[in-house]
């Protein structure tokens, strides 16, 4: 793998077709992933285990057993087709971005190219947007492919953001388990995020938390004094980023340390996007720990 | 290397640099919001007073601000001086007068020994790309070579030196110095100023200043509190026994306290007499020596004083010929009676300057030969004699003799022979009788006339008493210089060019008859000055101050009276003078027979084919005497540059060609182009910095 091949998320902002996007997102991926030392998802993956005691006997395989004369649980394959969700954050501090493309357009190529991979998975897929409140909600669907890349196509930010009472909702309307992708700046504290996090794995849906911010949220590089207006609030706030940068720096380190540590706590993939990294180095990174982590487990 | 500024005021403007400072240290702050994701952070940042005047971007202020520098350089146009940078225009090297004092004063004490050591330092000192000239001087400067770096040509000068017995003046030196410093090329000028700061020799108003960028060194030659007495003069006086007497001045410009001093005359190299003196501190006195027997011939003489200070002075050297009277022979009517004759006669007869032998004749028995070896004829109320006699005294005077013609009531229109026209005029006319009033008087009087400067700086030529009872009419020609009037506009003197001669004409007698002017007191200077002019009368002197120029043909060869060169000869072509030193050379008609008398002592002249030696006394300037010292920094002061570098560089850059003028003011260009590669990386740098202001590209709202 050359880094030529990565995807530049500026490129990809100009392909209008998001299913495209994902697709060749997803493609590229896939093909490298096949060269890769790495060995698939377990989510998509059918196996034969030992028989356990507890196991349901009907899970035998009788044909592994006849050659070879020991006991093989067979993990049906529609145990595999999964549900898997898309939760957006479409508030307004999504609407940010430095470089070509905002932290909301990252987000939603993150969610269709994985939508994408998903269905190629033959899992149901699914979205959900929302701000303080549910915007968009698309259930889970082996059809529903078109409509999710559609309302991620469409979706715009604006108002501002609450990530609790939306959660509690959406784990309200989940009534399968699911893989749930949460895509959001979490502007939240670390405990309310852990909190509304653990409403979905308190429903025993499998939680993935992708934090997508911009790199000038994490460096603060701004340098003249000027008033800082808060995307969702409208708040007006002035500012000598000199002054303020350190701080902001470690409140920053500190916030997404507790993040990091909450979420390994609520035993939730965490993985921080900076909306500059190409698209599939990042997909690359997540789902090669997300493998390393699955053998542990 | 020099640098400058052709205009240095626009360096003013490197005030712009604090624009870029200002700017750096200000915190602008942006009028329009930025948008951001969250306050969130923000808000909990404890807010503090912030002192906000730091310096941000250090690369990018010195950039900047030496944009600005640089800028404004370019713009005060940078111009270099001839040395370094500027060698390879202009050359190195530095111009280097060497002003050596040779007065008589230098002579005093080891101040000529000291500068001509410190002028060959300053020979030896020079470089290869220097270029000296060696001005000696003393009352004229003479600059000795062409500016030159030849250390032996300036070392073989400085060998020749000697100081000289002329007097001290600066101004001419300088002057000079000023011209041969100003006429370099050369980057650096330099005045070596090698004299005792005498300060009789400087004017106080002298404003000489050298040429900008010239710098001044002097010598300390001050020997200390001076002391000098010097012999500064003689007066010889010769009575009718012919015996000289001899009285001398002893002065005593400077020094401290009294001072006892000998003086001694010396004859024809013996000592006749020795006086001791007293003199005060800057006072004089006179020695008067007993009368000598006069010898009858001409003898050198000196009063030497003991050596004291300057030895140049310590004695005054004099010539002293046998007394010689001047011939004149007065023709008068063989009817004329004597007492007529008594008061011109004792006019004449009274004085020693020069001492008159008057002979008398009539006018009808004058020859050619009576006219010989005279020095002047009077004609006293006598006809001009006619025929043969008439032009021996046209003859007489046309060839450079004086002739004063007196008329009076035996001078009418009939006593005018024919031979008298050419040199007279016409015949006078009858008598005018001013008896009926007060007398007639003298109107108008040519006070400027040589004849008569003498009355008219005296006080006690006055001839506002005189009255003038009768006189003759007579028109003067028109080639005559009419001297006096009398009230009613009558011609009383005039004065008539004939050939080499003079002749004047008196229309009112002589006599105690027509006028009371012989019984005036300025009746007698009257005559004489008038005699003495008729017969151009110039006693030669008995010494002369070093620095003149002797006209040998005027001064020696030709006497007021007889053929011109009998003294060397009438077929001498070539003189030899032989100065006191001993040196020898020729004059003659192609150095107009001038020599300049620059050493003290006695001169020798005399023909290459023979005739007699002619001995000229020549002594220091008197002024030489006072040693006394000018404040070496008076003069420095006065003489040293006062312009700017700019001025010394606009100076250097109008002698320059106008390619040379643009490649020294080039500089600016360099300049230019490196601003312009500053402002590029300027551009680069900041675009970069600002690069990190992260500003939201698209922020669509809600």
């Amino acid at each position: 793998m050359t880094s030529t091949r990565f995807l530049d998320p500026a490129v990809l902002a100009r392909i209008g077709n998001l299913e495209l996007l994902a697709r060749t997102v997803v493609d590229g991926f896939i093909n490298g992933l096949h060269h890769s030392p790495y060995f698939g998802l377990s989510v998509d993956f059918a196996e034969h285990r030992p028989y356990m005691p507890g196991d349901d006997v009907r899970r035998i395989d009788w044909r592994v057993y006849g050659r070879t004369d020991r006991f093989y649980v067979k993990e049906f394959e529609a145990d595999t087709n999964a549900n898997f969700v898309v939760v957006l954050d479409i508030s307004g501090s999504m609407d940010y971005g430095s470089g070509r493309i905002t932290k909301l357009d990252y987000a939603r190529f993150l969610a269709a190219s994985l939508t994408y991979f998903s269905r190629q998975q033959r899992d149901r897929v699914g979205v959900v947007t929302f701000t303080d409140r549910i915007v968009d909600f698309v259930p889970a669907s082996a059809k529903h492919l078109d409509i999710v890349l559609h309302t991620l196509d469409r979706v715009a930010a604006g108002g501002s953001g609450s990530l609790e009472e939306p959660i509690l909702k959406i784990t309200e309307a989940l009534t399968r388990r699911s893989i749930v992708l949460l895509l959001s700046d979490l502007y939240a504290e670390p405990d309310v995020v852990q909190r509304s996090v653990g409403l979905l794995r308190a429903r025993g849906h499998d939680v993935i938390v992708f934090h997508v911010l911009d790199p000038t949220e994490l460096t603060f590089p701004f340098d003249e004094a000027a008033p800082f207006v808060d995307l969702e609030t409208g708040e007006r706030m002035p500012v000598v980023p000199e002054t303020l940068r350190d701080e902001y720096r470690t409140q920053m380190t500190d916030h997404l340390a507790a993040l990091g540590e909450r979420m390994l706590h609520s035993q939730v993939d965490y993985q921080l996007f900076e909306t500059s990294k190409p698209l599939d180095y990042a997909l690359f990174e997540y789902l090669a720990r997300r493998e390393r982590m699955s053998r542990v487990r | 290397m020099g640098l400058t500024f052709l205009a240095p005021l626009l360096l003013v403007a490197s005030a712009a640099v604090a624009i870029p400072i200002l700017l750096h240290l200000t915190h602008r702050e942006r009028s329009e919001a930025i948008p951001f994701p969250s306050l969130m952070f923000l808000r909990r940042v404890p807010y503090r007073t912030v002192r906000r005047q730091r310096i941000r971007h250090w690369l990018l202020l010195v950039v900047r601000a030496a944009i600005v520098l640089l800028l404004v350089a370019a713009f005060a146009r940078p111009f270099v001086e001839r040395a370094g940078l500027g060698a390879a225009v202009v050359g190195e090297g530095r111009a280097v007068v060497i002003l050596l004092d040779r007065s008589a004063s230098m002579g005093y004490g080891d101040r000529w020994a000291r500068a001509l050591a410190e002028a060959r330092a300053t020979v030896d000192a020079l470089d290869p790309e220097d270029q000296a000239t060696i001005v000696l001087f003393s009352e004229r400067a003479d600059a000795t070579t062409q500016p030159t770096g030849d250390r032996a040509v300036l070392a073989a000068v400085l060998d020749d030196a000697r100081p000289l017995a002329t007097g001290t003046r600066y101004g001419p030196a300088l002057q000079l110095a000023r011209d041969i410093l100003d006429a370099s090329d050369l980057p650096h000028r330099e005045l070596v100023l090698l004299t005792d700061f005498q300060r009789v020799g400087w004017e106080a108003d002298a404003q000489l200043r050298m040429p900008d960028g010239t710098t001044v060194r002097t010598l300390e030659l001050d020997n200390g509190q001076p002391e000098n007495i010097a012999a500064t003069g003689v007066l010889l006086n010769q009575d009718e026994q012919g015996r000289l007497a001899v009285a001398a001045r002893i002065t005593r410009p400077v020094g401290a306290g009294a001072a006892e001093v000998a003086a001694t005359l010396i004859l024809g190299g013996s000592a006749v007499e020795t006086r001791r003196v007293q003199l005060q501190s800057a006072g004089a006195t006179t020695v008067d020596f007993a009368p000598v027997p006069m010898p009858d011939r001409s003898i050198r003489g000196e009063v030497r004083i003991e050596s004291s200070g300057l030895a140049a002075d310590d004695a005054y050297r004099f010539t002293a010929a046998p007394r010689e009277t001047v011939p004149l022979l007065l023709l008068y009517h063989p009817n004329g009676r004597a007492d007529e004759r008594l008061y011109l006669q004792q006019a004449l007869a009274i004085g020693d300057d020069p001492p008159f032998q008057l002979d008398l004749k009539p006018v009808t028995m004058v020859t050619p030969d009576d006219l010989r070896e005279r020095a002047g004829v009077i004609l006293y109320d006598a006809p001009f004699p006619s025929g043969q006699r008439g032009r021996a005294l046209h003859d007489f005077v046309d060839a450079g003799g004086g002739l004063l013609v007196i008329l009076g009531a035996r001078t009418g229109a009939g006593a005018w022979a024919a031979e008298a026209e050419g040199v007279l005029g016409d015949a006078p006319g009858p008598t005018v009788d001013r008896a009926g009033a007060r007398g007639g008087a003298l109107s108008i009087l040519d006070y400027r006339h040589p004849a008569f400067l003498t009355l008219g700086s005296s006080r006690g030529a006055d001839f506002s008493g005189t009255r003038f009872l009768r006189y003759r009419r007579w028109s003067p020609p028109e080639s005559a210089r009419v001297l006096a009037r009398f009230d009613d506009g009558a011609p009383a003197l005039a004065e008539i060019s004939v050939g080499a001669g003079r002749a004047m004409v008196w229309t009112a007698g002589a006599a105690n008859l027509w006028s009371d002017l012989p019984l005036q007191p300025v009746f007698l200077p009257f005559v004489r000055e008038i005699v003495r002019y008729l017969i151009v009368y110039r006693p030669a002197p008995t010494a002369r101050e070093a620095g003149t120029v002797l006209d040998l043909r005027a001064d020696l060869a030709a006497r007021t009276w007889g053929p011109p060169s009998s003294a060397f000869g009438a077929a001498s072509e070539q003189l030899v003078v032989e100065a006191p030193s001993g040196e020898r050379f020729a004059v003659d008609d192609g150095t107009g027979y001038r020599v300049e008398m620059l050493e003290h002592g006695y001169y020798q002249v005399r023909a290459t084919d023979g005739g007699q030696t002619v001995t000229v006394a020549v002594n220091p300037d008197p002024a030489e005497s006072n040693i006394e010292a000018l404040d070496p920094e008076v003069m420095v002061s006065a003489v040293s540059p006062t312009g700017a570098a700019a001025t010394r560089a606009a100076a250097l850059a109008a002698q320059l060609s106008p390619a040379d003028k643009e490649r020294r003011q080039a500089l600016w260009w360099y300049l230019m182009v490196t601003v312009a590669a500053l402002a590029l990386a300027e551009s680069m740098l900041a675009g970069r910095l600002s690069g990190g202001i992260v500003v939201p590209q698209r922020n669509r709202g809600s």
